[in-house]
């Protein structure tokens, strides 16, 4: 009982606000500052690896409804694969979006074509296109079907893009983006806490628009027996 | 999966196209009007070395030019009512996926027959003609994911609203990783460059691509032909 109180929407969100507030403050009075050519630029890490890797179990989570949705038939897989689909969406902007910032601040450019930033820029296109998709098929159970293979081949395909991407001839941008050598113990505690913030924060948003999806599905048929 | 109604269903395609021609007219056109547009384009200078370019021109063009032929495969299919015949017809799901996938690998193989020695012809300065089987193993593994990874998603949009609309904004981002490999692939063996990696990786990269979506429509085609 105590727990499933703790597992809603609202609750999830003050323990993710307060652990990224933390990871903050750990990322900027704690960590040391790279000694490396980022230096100070280097804190959006804390923030933007957890968003990628959010992003990412979005999109797994996507591809595990998927699954589940070819085997079950059941309803309730869709709308969580889309929800997922839609929140991952979301957050791959996000990384987009810090990925710019920092390359703006670590090489002077907003965008650079490498490997990371680039996928994201295809994994946004991506799903974007499962929804120009979900648009097209009126009857429902088709485009739950479709949705569900689009994600599926979606998700194996991030991975494959991820390493074609490295067949670009080498040699553009010699930093390599990312930890590189092994992090010191200060840095890791700021990026663990910054995670398990932004993994809280992804499910409080899923479990909200999950939420959202259902009651927009009771007015469906409460307005369905009124015959408005 | 049948073997006598694979031939079948690749026999069907191949007579009824040799009987109008007007896919491979069509494709043909397209990658004719494709080089003179991509000459036009990068020339930015006179006398200006394209053989950089070439291996991305050849692949966005065969890209391009197998969309035009995956939307013709399934709307003939889906105007004439066709796919309710095959669909009734005691066929395997996945043997119609592997019969498409044949027929429109055929289709891109003609073009790509035609259109390569054209291309080169016009564009590639160097010799590369001592690389020409490891530069065939490319343009077949990368027709292999082309044709796999498309027959499966002209499937799916072809049941849809929108679709020839539809097909490409959902298999361009997902033909990417292709179209990188094959173009690096390309444009190394065109220029003789070890700039752009070693090939064995790439060549193994596209092979794991075709059996990866090869897997994946066998194990998904029953779900996007529909009932």
């Amino acid at each position: 009982m105590i727990l499933k109180r703790l597992l809603t929407a609202p609750a999830l969100y003050a323990v993710a606000g307060a652990l990224l507030a933390a990871g903050l403050l750990l990322a900027f009075l704690y960590a040391p500052t790279d000694t490396s050519s980022m230096g100070f630029s280097q804190k959006i890490f804390y923030y933007h690896a957890p968003i990628a890797e959010c992003a990412l179990l979005a999109f797994g989570i996507a591809f595990v409804a998927a699954i589940l949705y070819l085997r079950s038939n059941d309803p309730k897989y869709d709308v969580l694969g889309m929800v997922a689909i839609r929140l991952g969406l979301l957050f791959s902007l996000l990384v987009m979006a810090t990925g710019m910032i920092w390359g703006r601040a670590a090489w002077g450019v907003w965008w650079a074509w490498e490997p990371r930033l680039t996928t994201f820029l295809i994994v946004c296109l991506l799903y974007t296109a499962y929804f120009v998709l979900r648009q097209t098929v009126e009857e429902e159970s088709r485009r739950a079907t479709f949705a569900a293979l689009f994600a599926i081949i979606a998700f194996v395909d991030v991975p494959i893009t991820f390493f074609a991407t490295r067949f670009m001839p080498a040699g553009l941008h010699p930093v390599v983006f990312g930890r590189g050598g092994g992090m010191p113990g200060s840095d890791l505690l700021a990026f663990f806490v910054s995670m398990i913030g932004m993994t809280l924060l992804l499910i409080a948003m899923l479990r909200q628009e999950l939420a959202v999806e259902h009651l927009k599905e009771d007015l469906y048929h409460l307005k369905n027996r009124i015959g408005a | 999966m049948g073997g006598r109604q694979f031939v079948a269903i690749l026999r069907k395609d191949l007579i009824r196209e040799l009987r109008t021609k007007e896919m491979l007219i069509s494709m043909f056109l397209f990658v004719m009007l494709a080089m003179v547009i991509f000459h036009y384009a990068f020339t930015v200078k006179e006398s200006v070395d394209l053989t950089y370019f070439t291996g991305g021109m050849l692949w966005v063009t065969f890209i391009f030019a197998a969309l035009l032929g995956l939307n013709r495969s399934f709307a003939q299919e889906k105007d004439e009512n066709c796919l309710d015949g095959l669909l009734l017809c005691p066929v395997d799901r996945v043997t119609i996926f592997f019969a498409k996938m044949t027929g429109n690998l055929i289709f891109l193989a003609i073009i790509q027959a035609v259109a390569i020695p054209v291309f080169t012809v016009f564009f590639v300065k160097h010799g590369y003609y001592g690389r020409l089987p490891s530069f065939l193993l490319v343009v077949l593994l990368a027709d292999l994911g082309i044709c796999a990874l498309g027959t499966l998603l002209a499937t799916i949009s072809m049941n849809t609203r929108a679709r020839d609309l539809l097909l490409p904004i959902v298999f361009l981002p997902l033909i990417v990783p292709v179209l990188i490999a094959a173009t690096s692939a390309t444009t190394a063996i065109f220029s003789g460059g070890s700039e752009f990696g070693p090939l064995g990786a790439k060549l193994v990269f596209l092979a794991m691509f075709d059996i990866i979506f090869m897997v994946a429509a066998y194990g998904t085609y029953d779900f996007a032909i529909g009932e």
